[in-house]
């Protein structure tokens, strides 16, 4: 009796699941185009946020909906002893949903997979070793190959190739890894993470592939804001240090879960010419919010919670789903 | 008649053949890409160096067999108008070119892309020299506010 209880609470997860990311994406699709002029009038830092949040918002959306209301609604108002079955359109959308977030899950699987095997290599074939300007020891790779990436998750570390070390001169080395350390400090390759395991409603359509594109080259773009401060000089310094590494020829191919320098080289100009302005970008301090700010944060979800947990929602939603069952 | 139908049964020459223009071909197409609808006297009239009407006729007649021209009757002379467009013309004979490399044998693929790759490596060389001297400029510019 248990088995087709769960297996109809899998495919109405699943359905439900997949029907929202697919209307939210859609939705974040139809406006990405206005979405992103709209960050790009915005701070690099902030610009990288709003499309963070914006690329998160269908899986978000669809999540909050399904372990917030469908779960609890299904959990308190369906019957164990129900003998119902489960509708074609909604087997379908239930397999659809399930596909997406396997192919999710897979995706995740083999870029932490490689990523683990890229560090492992790196700290196999390279030394651990200090450099000036850099306070955690890093990982030093005897190679003449343009190497200067935080690889790593939970303690991202920086690998660097002894090329990179001789060719850029101290000013360089130093502006680089501020920009490194400002990556890390961002937590760009937690937010990677978040974003592979976000679930593409379309996997093999990727209808927000722009949007990641973009948010990639404005937390670039955020980097060298973090890292140069306001300081002219740093600013020159470090766009000699992407113009060396540019120079220095082809790029290793890093793995999906770490962050470069040097990233990608259509973006190479543009970052340039924004580091070479006469007047530098001065990121806003990244201070504690606001303490109103805090307690909006902490109240909005909470009444939101109160709101959509009474039994009369719930009764609602679990109607909406039998709906979506038969 | 005869030689219409001939022309239609014996189809097209090979594509990549009929896309490689002479150089008074090239200069008639250049002015049909620029002009238009044009007759044989109005392209005659416009030509760099002075031609016999027949040559001209000719060479027309000789590009609308290739399939380069498309042509009607406009008392009782013949009114010629490009088929393709000049970047229409460029990409289908840079298609061919490329196919034409693909689909022979390892080495000549290999030479289409280390030539694309050189192509390539040259563009950005000139690219990183122009951001080294707009570095260099900055560079000295902050120097000289940075003097009292």
């Amino acid at each position: 009796m248990i088995l087709p209880y769960l297996l109809r609470l899998l495919s109405l997860c699943f359905a439900s699941f997949f029907v929202l990311n697919v209307a939210v994406t859609l939705l974040v699709r139809v406006s990405c185009k206005s979405a992103i002029r709209f960050a790009e009038s915005r701070t690099s830092v902030t610009a990288a946020r709003l499309l963070l949040a914006l690329r998160l918002l269908p899986f978000g959306i669809a999540a909050l909906f399904v372990v917030g209301l469908g779960l609890p609604s299904y959990l308190w108002l369906e019957p164990a002893a129900a003998s119902e079955r489960i509708g074609a359109i909604c087997a379908a959308l239930g397999i659809l949903g399930a596909a997406t977030w396997s192919i999710s899950v897979t995706r995740t699987v083999l870029s932490l997979l490689a990523s683990w095997r890229y560090h492992r290599l790196c700290r196999v074939f390279g030394r651990q070793t200090q450099v000036p300007g850099e306070s955690s020891p890093v990982v030093l790779v005897e190679n003449e190959a343009p190497l200067l990436a935080i690889s790593g998750l939970l303690r991202p570390r920086l690998l660097i190739s002894s090329g990179v070390l001789r060719a850029l001169s101290a000013d360089e080395l130093n502006a680089a890894l501020r920009h490194e350390h400002a990556h890390r400090t961002s937590r760009d390759n937690a937010k990677r993470l978040l974003i592979l395991l976000a679930p593409d409603a379309l996997p093999f359509l990727r209808p927000l592939r722009r949007l990641e594109h973009t948010w990639s080259n404005l937390a670039e773009w955020a980097a060298d804001d973090r890292a140069t401060a306001g300081d002219s000089d740093r600013a020159v310094s470090l766009a000699a240090a992407l113009v060396q590494i540019a120079r220095m020829g082809t790029r290793p191919r890093l793995p999906f879960l770490s962050t470069s320098l040097l990233a990608c080289d259509r973006d190479l100009s543009a970052r340039v010419d924004r580091l070479l302005q006469p007047v530098p970008i001065i990121p806003a301090p990244a201070g504690k919010p606001h303490p109103r700010l805090r307690i909006a944060a902490f109240l909005l979800p909470a009444c939101l919670a109160a709101i959509l947990l009474t039994p009369s929602t719930l009764s609602a939603v679990h109607e909406l789903l039998e709906l979506l069952l038969h | 008649m005869i030689r219409f139908l001939k022309n239609r049964v014996a189809g097209p020459e090979n594509p990549s053949q009929s896309l490689v223009l002479g150089s008074l071909e090239f200069e008639l197409m250049e002015i049909l890409w620029s002009r238009g609808e044009s007759s044989v006297r109005d392209v005659v009239s416009k030509l760099s160096r002075p031609l016999a009407y027949t040559t001209v006729m000719t060479t027309l007649d000789r590009l609308f067999k290739k399939g380069l021209l498309d042509r009607h009757k406009s008392d009782r002379a013949f009114v010629y108008l490009p088929h393709l467009s000049r970047q229409q013309w460029e990409r289908t004979r840079a298609e061919n070119l490329v196919a034409g490399f693909l689909s022979g044998p390892n080495p000549s693929r290999e030479l289409l892309l280390s030539c694309l790759v050189d192509a390539v490596g040259e563009h950005d060389a000139k690219l990183l020299d122009e951001l080294e001297k707009k570095i260099r400029n900055r560079r000295k510019e902050l120097l000289r506010q940075g003097q009292p």
